[in-house]
């Protein structure tokens, strides 16, 4: 699920960059530093789309680092528990599927996908159904739902099943 | 007892021997003086006063001294008091009483010794008289020890101890008869102990005391008595013993002798064992029934029988023994018949059921049943392995509920309930309730159930009891083969889990007695903390490799051999040490590459593949490729066979021409003041400027030096001269001048007043020299994000001639993962000098190679 949440951080800033562009040295590494990350809480920063409020800097002793606190509007993109998302499959082996949303990696065992759909090695792995009406391979696209989540420190990383009434292939490659 | 009774005598007659003593001991030593005011400490307040003033009296020249012995009083007036006190308050509660135990005690303890001497002359069947006597004692005894154990009886703050005492007390001491080891015939040790239990009814004067023969001590049994020659005595005539071997057992392991280890043999049908001797040894068998008078189980196990063999041997043809032990395998009846060896059928009389017999060994449904000693097999702790359990499932059977139920029967021992775990009641009325464990006592889990009417706990065996877990729990393994992987639940089959490892995104199956909930994420897959999963490690035979997966012990390396996967299972022992250097080494186009940056590698077997370096050692850089699942997603590539990509760690300066567009428009967007007209064109073209100094696009830039007396500090460098770099350190707040060669990191070392030869080699970034507009700082890192983005309202791109192109690479770009193609298309980018001049222009802009990719790619529609 998106949100768009207001953030707080503590920016270290070197002195070299003090002057008349501070502000957007500032929030230029603030860019750097923040966008693509992961946070448990709120999982990915997707973009930062405002700055709310940069507080007073702290001139740290020794180093002349200024700590300044900001407070930013960003979007962040966090997989729950029992979402329903959409997904594009990255690869696709005996043990299941690997799918993406975004920065999320979302793995569907085997044991998740319909009984009657089988898996079929070959140069394009995939699994189909028996009458082959349904196939997924790399690059299919899927609904899916969460029903597991591990975050890290730099990812998540999310168990899904398509054995689920209206979930599955959304939109095939080859047929498209 | 004896000290109670020592504390009684003390006190009778303590005045008159304190006095005495203290009349004796004043003024000696200070040793004597501290026994002296032990003693005296013990008489009560009232003549403490007395005595303090005669001490004073005696003293009074020597006031030090004094105070010493004072103080050393006060230091052992606590423990004193403590034991007086417990005497007293003993006292102070039942005088009478415990007067009366003390009594009482002699008597049983004398009674007892008596009798200890005096038993093996009794007829071994007591008579009458005795019967009485026997009760009378026990009623004695029961007195005696009943009593002692009723703490009311005592000051309830030393209830505890003094049962501990108690206990002390019973142990031997000196005076009880000493325990003397005898060798005696390996086999025969309980029929020597039986031979001296008659030797003792038949001669009376036979002065031992007992005989013992344990039954895990072979060669020896005890006897005891008090002298060596007692036992000598008894031992005259009996040929097992071997009298001149006598040895005594120190007092303080006398109680070990005789103390059992409380080892409870509770072989049960279904129980899972092991075999411990012979062809199985190690093999998973079932109990499928118990003798216990003959100490025998009936076991059911997977044969491990080589047919032909078997064949050989009963049609009598000569065979030679195979050294190695035929792998288990269930056995085919027809097969057997094929072979034509003979198979009788056998009903067992008990059970009724039919039992193939093949020369001499019962099978049934392919197993083998067995009958073995109790000794051959171990039944502690026994922990089968999901395979084993597998081999045991009946062709056919597949049905979960059996085997669930047949593990259930396994080892429910192991299972630990913690407060918070969710179960599910596998039997009795309320099977198949689900509940979270509120509590555990020993035996017993009270549940709070999951459904909503009813509100109580309930109280359950642990034995009804399973661990429940859903799909999508995060999990970690507690026990068992797997210990310490975690994953995520992805199957619950009964009562074994399907789990797909964090550490290597492989399904493993657990039990899920072995498994609790966990949101911890371990990348190692044991407990041993010295190496983990993805350490580069080095080896011992000087090569290196990174640590892809843990089992058990054993290490599975992925040796760090350019262009092949090359892996090998290693010990402990065989790696030598981990690699803890976080070094950097450069990519085929020379940029600096360092851990965490992601790469994409251009040529070899994994061409193609891109990921972030995790690794770096000597010019070999390990990437993980998390869409890879081979050897855990890492491959081991050349450095030079890879070029770097922009990514989220990448560095640069940090005025990043990508992000000012977008800090601009934020900049309208937050309400940040902004300078009023000032053209965003002006600003940038104003930077480019203001940016350079001199020709050197280091000067400004953040380095480190890498050699020499500041080897290791970081600074900016503020000027060049010739080979010389002057560079204000960080730490110090100083100018230092080094060497050109001695700085390192970020800055790109390709400078102007080099160039030359390096863009012989074509592949290079050939605007690049041409381009004096450069921005100083880190051309390479700047930019390469998402290098078209500039375009959009970059001022020159106007006037760059081909601009469709532009932004049709840019939309290529867009489509692909950040800067995936650049690197084929990198490398046709040399360009005749005259075509390069014609990108001069253009090339003002290009402060980084994607760009110059760019300017590739209108050369080819150009051209």
């Amino acid at each position: 699920m998106f949100f768009h949440i207001v953030l707080e951080r503590n920016m270290q800033l070197h002195p070299r960059h003090f002057g008349r562009n501070l502000r957007e040295n500032l929030v230029s590494k603030l860019m750097k530093d923040v966008e693509g990350t992961c946070s448990g809480r709120h999982g990915f920063v997707v973009a930062i789309t405002g700055i709310e409020n940069v507080g007073k800097g702290l001139i740290r002793d020794g180093t002349g680092f200024v700590t300044f606190p900001v407070k930013y509007q960003c979007v962040v993109f966090r997989p729950f528990k029992g979402e329903v998302l959409e997904a594009v499959v990255t690869m696709v082996n005996k043990m299941g599927f690997f799918a993406e949303a975004g920065p999320v990696q979302i793995f569907v065992s085997n044991h998740l996908i319909p009984d009657d759909m089988e898996f079929q090695s070959g140069d394009m792995p995939n699994y189909t159904t028996s009458d082959g009406s349904v196939k997924i391979q790399k690059d299919s696209e899927v609904r899916l739902k969460i029903i597991g989540t591990r975050v890290d420190a730099t990812e998540i990383f999310c168990i899904g099943t398509i054995k689920d009434d209206f979930l599955g292939v959304i939109n095939d490659p080859t047929t498209a | 007892m004896p000290r109670r009774r020592a504390n009684n005598t003390h006190e009778d007659d303590e005045p008159s021997h304190d006095d005495q003593v203290g009349d004796q001991y004043d003024g000696y030593e200070s040793n004597g003086g501290r026994h002296v005011s032990m003693k005296r400490k013990r008489r009560d307040g009232e003549g403490e006063e007395e005595e303090e003033e005669e001490e004073d009296d005696e003293y009074d020249n020597d006031e030090e001294e004094d105070y010493c012995r004072r103080k050393r009083r006060s230091s052992v007036r606590d423990f004193l008091d403590d034991i007086a006190a417990e005497a007293d308050s003993g006292e102070d509660e039942d005088d009478e009483d415990d007067a009366e135990d003390g009594f009482i005690d002699d008597d049983v303890t004398e009674l007892l010794k008596e009798n200890k001497g005096r038993m093996p002359r009794r007829p071994f069947l007591p008579t009458e008289d005795d019967q009485d006597d026997v009760e009378e004692m026990a009623r004695r005894i029961e007195e005696k020890y009943g009593s002692l154990s009723r703490p009311e009886q005592y000051d309830e703050g030393y209830g505890e101890e003094t049962t501990h005492v108690e206990q002390q007390a019973l142990l031997p001491s000196v005076r009880d008869p000493k325990l003397w080891l005898v060798k005696c015939e390996i086999g025969h040790e309980r029929e020597a102990a039986v031979c001296l239990m008659q030797k003792s009814i038949d001669r009376t004067e036979l002065q031992i005391s007992s005989a013992i023969a344990l039954d895990n001590l072979k060669n020896y049994i005890y006897i005891e008595a008090q002298k060596e020659a007692h036992v000598m005595e008894a031992c005259k005539g009996l040929r097992y013993l071997n009298p001149k071997k006598i040895m005594i057992v120190p007092l303080k392991e006398m109680a070990g002798v005789l103390s059992v280890k409380s080892k409870p043999v509770d072989i049960s049908k279904d129980t899972w064992i092991r075999m411990k001797i012979g062809t199985y040894k190690g093999d998973l068998a079932k109990v499928t029934d118990v003798d216990d008078m003959q100490q025998r189980v009936t076991v059911k196990l997977v044969p491990r029988i080589d047919l032909q063999e078997l064949a050989d041997k009963l049609a009598g043809v000569e065979f030679v023994k195979k050294a190695f032990v035929p792998p288990p395998r269930l056995i085919n009846i027809i097969e057997v018949r094929e072979k034509n060896i003979h198979v009788e059928r056998k009903r067992d009389p008990f059970t009724g059921e039919y039992f193939e017999k093949i020369a001499g060994m019962m099978f049934k449904d392919g197993f083998l049943y067995k009958s073995v000693s109790m000794k051959s097999i171990s039944y502690h702790n026994i922990q089968p392995s999901f395979d084993e359990l597998e081999r045991f499932l009946r062709p056919g059977e597949n049905g979960d509920g059996n085997f669930s139920n047949s593990l259930l029967s396994g080892d429910t021992k192991t299972e630990h309930f913690s407060k918070g775990d969710k179960v599910l009641v596998v039997s009795g009325d309320l099977k198949n309730m689900r509940g979270i464990v509120e509590k555990v006592e020993d035996e017993y889990a009270c549940i709070r159930p999951d459904i909503k009417d009813l509100p109580e706990t309930l109280t359950f065996n642990v034995k009804d009891l399973s661990k429940f877990f859903e799909t999508g729990d995060h999990v970690k393994v507690v026990s068992g083969t797997q210990e310490g992987a975690t994953g995520m639940v992805t199957k619950v089959e009964g009562r074994v889990l399907v789990i797909v490892s964090d550490a290597s995104m492989e399904e493993i199956r657990v039990f899920a007695h072995c498994v609790m909930k966990s949101s911890e994420v371990t990348s190692t897959n044991n407990g041993n903390k010295d190496y983990q999963l993805h350490d580069l490690v080095l080896l011992n035979d000087s090569s290196f490799g990174i640590i892809i997966r843990v089992d058990g012990k054993a290490y599975q390396v992925l040796k760090g051999t350019p262009e092949r996967a090359e892996i090998e299972v290693l010990m402990y022992r065989d790696i030598n040490s981990k690699i803890e250097k976080m070094g950097t080494t450069e990519d085929r186009f020379r940029n600096r590459i360092s851990v965490k940056d992601i790469a994409r590698i251009v040529e070899g077997p994994f061409k193609g593949k891109q990921g972030p370096v995790e690794h770096i050692y000597k010019q070999t850089v390990f990437i993980h490729d998390r869409k890879n699942i081979d050897h855990g997603g890492f491959f081991c590539v050349k450095a030079k066979s890879c070029t770097l990509l922009g990514g989220l760690y990448a560095r640069g300066d940090i005025r990043g021409g990508v992000m000012d567009s977008r800090v601009s428009s934020l900049r309208s967007l937050a309400c940040i003041p902004r300078s009023p007209g000032r053209p965003q064109i002006r600003r940038d073209e104003r930077r480019y400027q203001s940016g350079r100094r001199g020709h050197d696009s280091i000067v400004g830039t953040m380095v480190k030096i890498c050699k020499g007396h500041y080897k290791g500090s970081r600074g900016r460098v503020v000027d060049i001269k010739g080979q010389s770099v002057r560079i204000e350190l960080e730490s110090q707040m100083r100018i230092v001048t080094v060497g050109r060669s001695e700085i390192s990191d970020k800055v790109n070392v390709t400078t102007p007043g080099c160039d030359a030869p390096l863009y012989g080699l074509g592949s290079e970034t050939p605007m690049r020299v041409h381009d004096s507009m450069r921005e100083p700082g880190t051309p390479f890192h700047d930019g390469m994000r998402t290098p078209m983005r500039n375009w959009a309202w970059h001022p020159y791109a106007s006037i760059s001639p081909a601009r469709d192109s532009f932004s049709l690479a840019s939309q290529l770009e867009r489509a692909a993962s950040p800067a995936s193609g650049w690197a084929s298309r990198n490398c046709s980018a040399p360009g005749t000098p005259r075509e390069s001049r014609t990108h001069a222009n253009s090339a003002n802009i290009m402060r980084s190679p994607p760009l110059l990719v760019a300017s590739g790619m209108i050369l080819i529609a150009a051209t």
